[in-house]
């Protein structure tokens, strides 16, 4: 310490308890808005495929980020809400670093039909940790409780 | 003639656990203070140029750039702050001397991650807010860890309708990657544990290591698995501390009659932010040692690198950095680490310092960490831990959970 005077009593220094209020209004985007649209009604994803290189986005986008050029809305396509797992972890502890009340599956599942994943929740009682390339399939609210957000999807699991 | 830009001048705190006694912002002044001295520079009327890497939330207040120059010595001087790892700031500073337009620049990069109590949610803050964060629990924390309104018993209300109390802490992603690695590797969860064991060992011998212990593959393999294959052992624990550097062009580097070493490539990139095209094998890494070696006219690092740092902060991702970086084949990482060839005598002496496991994660210092000890090794002032003739080293950073970026620095000792 380059200072002359140091804290010497641990039983001294203080402190204020300081508090972030940080809320905020996320807009789902025009590509969000037509894919969650799309899942109130039907328990379908959307894709859309960039007319380039024809790598198929999911989650949809409207641009393409290899090519940088526009998806036009005819390249949008409807595909099967279930994939297979790329990877997965069993999560143990929350956000705060305390135990979760039940551990908890998490996986990027590679949707069929599409080169894309969605980050996902995965429930089995397949016990394995490694649950790479088990095939998996969305499980839904039932649609009059959609709310047009990610937990419209519960969660996936093994079919 | 072409500018070469070289560090003569390092500074930096002790690294602790938690830094009750002391004051962000002394933390800061302490380590610019020690770098200047060493640099034998006065930043009222020698430094030309000041830099900062911070995140806004990591600090815990807004616009962190307007709470810089007072303890800096940056007052009413050019002087900015790079949303990123201390080593972006390095290439700022190179940048801003290879153009001529500075001669001097000081380049600081802090952790007081012990300010932070809720470093899961903020870390959970940098997922796609649509798409992905939903996906870990619900939308509003259920408590509010340093408020005094709101307790366990009595959290925050919730907003959304969910029936979620818990968000997954977010580095579940950690978890996913590794076993990505370990299975596109064949790398074994032993030789990671090896990765945990080298480094808090290498940590004994580095004054400024907060996290040093003697321990085997055995405790590693034993500590819980938080979010499999990711045991608590392989998570570097946090830490609080700050480095500063003072980089110069060369002509004035020798009118002040330091020793200096050249920092002599620099290489950035950025993955994109989407898991769901994003690449699980460090292309960052790869991309931003292409740029660095050329510029530093590297053209076999395995040969030509005589030291290196390489992020650590779970114990897979320095295997997985080195195979990025190209000094081990894809694979072969782990072999090297547990034949030695990672150890101070073997071929790639790698985390010398003891890295994030053994110091501890200083989160955007992380990179400047890597620096600190490259330029520690090439000074020739690592004491035990020094690495015999070593004239070219190079630091490589990540930023850390979820992102995908990062950067690579090569340097050479002065005459190299
Ligand atoms: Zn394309």
């Amino acid at each position: 310490m380059t200072f002359l005077e140091k804290q010497t009593d641990p039983t001294t220094p203080m402190h204020w308890n300081g508090d972030m209020q940080a809320d905020y209004f996320y807009s789902n985007g025009v590509a969000g808005d037509k894919f969650f649209k799309h899942l109130m009604k039907k328990d379908t994803f959307l894709a859309s495929e960039c007319p380039k290189c024809g790598v198929i986005f999911i989650p949809p986008r409207l641009y393409c980020e290899d090519c940088f050029c526009d998806i036009p809305d005819e390249n949008w396509m409807e595909v099967k809400s279930q994939g297979i797992i790329r990877a997965n972890t069993t999560a143990m502890i929350d956000a705060h670093g305390d135990p979760l009340e039940e551990p908890v599956i998490m996986a990027l599942i590679d949707i069929d039909e599409t080169d894309g994943a969605m980050l996902g929740r995965v429930k089995t009682e397949i016990l394995d940790m490694d649950l790479c390339g088990l095939t998996v399939k969305a499980v839904l609210r039932p649609k009059n409780e959609r709310e047009g957000t990610m937990k419209d999807i519960l969660y996936y699991e093994p079919y | 003639m072409s500018r070469r830009v070289c560090v003569i001048g390092i500074g930096h705190t002790d690294f602790n656990s938690i830094t009750p006694d002391v004051e962000w912002k002394e933390l800061m002044y302490e380590s610019c203070q020690k770098a200047y001295v060493d640099a034998g520079v006065d930043p009222r009327k020698d430094i030309d140029s000041f830099i900062t890497c911070a995140e806004d939330y990591l600090e815990g207040f807004s616009i962190f750039d307007e709470f810089v120059p007072d303890q800096i010595g940056a007052v009413l001087r050019p002087c900015c702050t790079v949303c990123g790892d201390g080593l972006y700031g390095l290439g700022t500073a190179y940048m801003q001397i290879k153009t001529g337009l500075m001669d001097v620049v000081s380049v600081e990069s802090h952790s007081k991650i012990s300010d932070l109590l809720t470093l899961g949610d903020i870390l959970l803050h940098a997922f796609d807010p649509v798409f992905e964060r939903p996906v870990t629990g619900p939308v509003e924390r259920p408590r509010y860890g340093g408020s005094p309104e709101y307790t366990k018993e009595d959290p925050k209300p919730l907003v959304g309708s969910t029936k979620e109390k818990q968000r997954v802490h977010p580095y579940f992603l950690a978890g996913m990657e590794m076993q990505d690695y370990l299975r596109t590797s064949g790398t074994t969860e032993e030789e990671c544990a090896e990765v945990v064991v080298k480094n808090k060992m290498n940590a004994f011998f580095n004054p400024l290591a907060d996290y040093e212990a003697k321990i085997s593959i055995d405790n590693v393999m034993g500590s819980e698995y938080l979010f499999s294959p990711l045991k608590r052992l392989d998570i570097s624990p946090n830490v609080d501390g700050a480095i500063t550097f003072v980089l110069a062009e060369e002509k004035t580097a020798k009118e002040l009659g330091v020793d200096p070493i050249y920092l002599s490539g620099f290489g950035w990139s950025s993955e994109t932010p989407w898991l769901s095209t994003r690449g699980m094998s460090a292309d960052y890494a790869t991309k931003s040692s292409q740029m660095a070696y050329k510029m530093a006219g590297i053209t076999n690092p395995r040969k030509q690198l005589d030291i290196v740092e390489v992020d650590d902060r779970f114990s897979y991702k320095e295997l997985q950095h080195l195979e990025a970086i190209g000094l081990a084949r894809p694979g072969e990482a782990g072999q090297m680490l547990m034949e030695g060839e990672l150890a101070k005598d073997g071929a790639i002496p790698t985390n010398m310092s003891g890295g994030s496991l053994g110091i501890g994660n200083c989160f955007e210092a992380t990179g400047m960490q890597k620096a600190l000890e490259i330029i520690t090794q090439l000074r020739g002032h690592a004491a035990k831990r020094q690495v015999a003739d070593a004239e070219v080293g190079l630091a490589q950073a990540w930023r850390g959970i979820p992102s995908g970026s990062g950067a690579v620095a090569v340097f050479e000792r002065g005459g190299a």
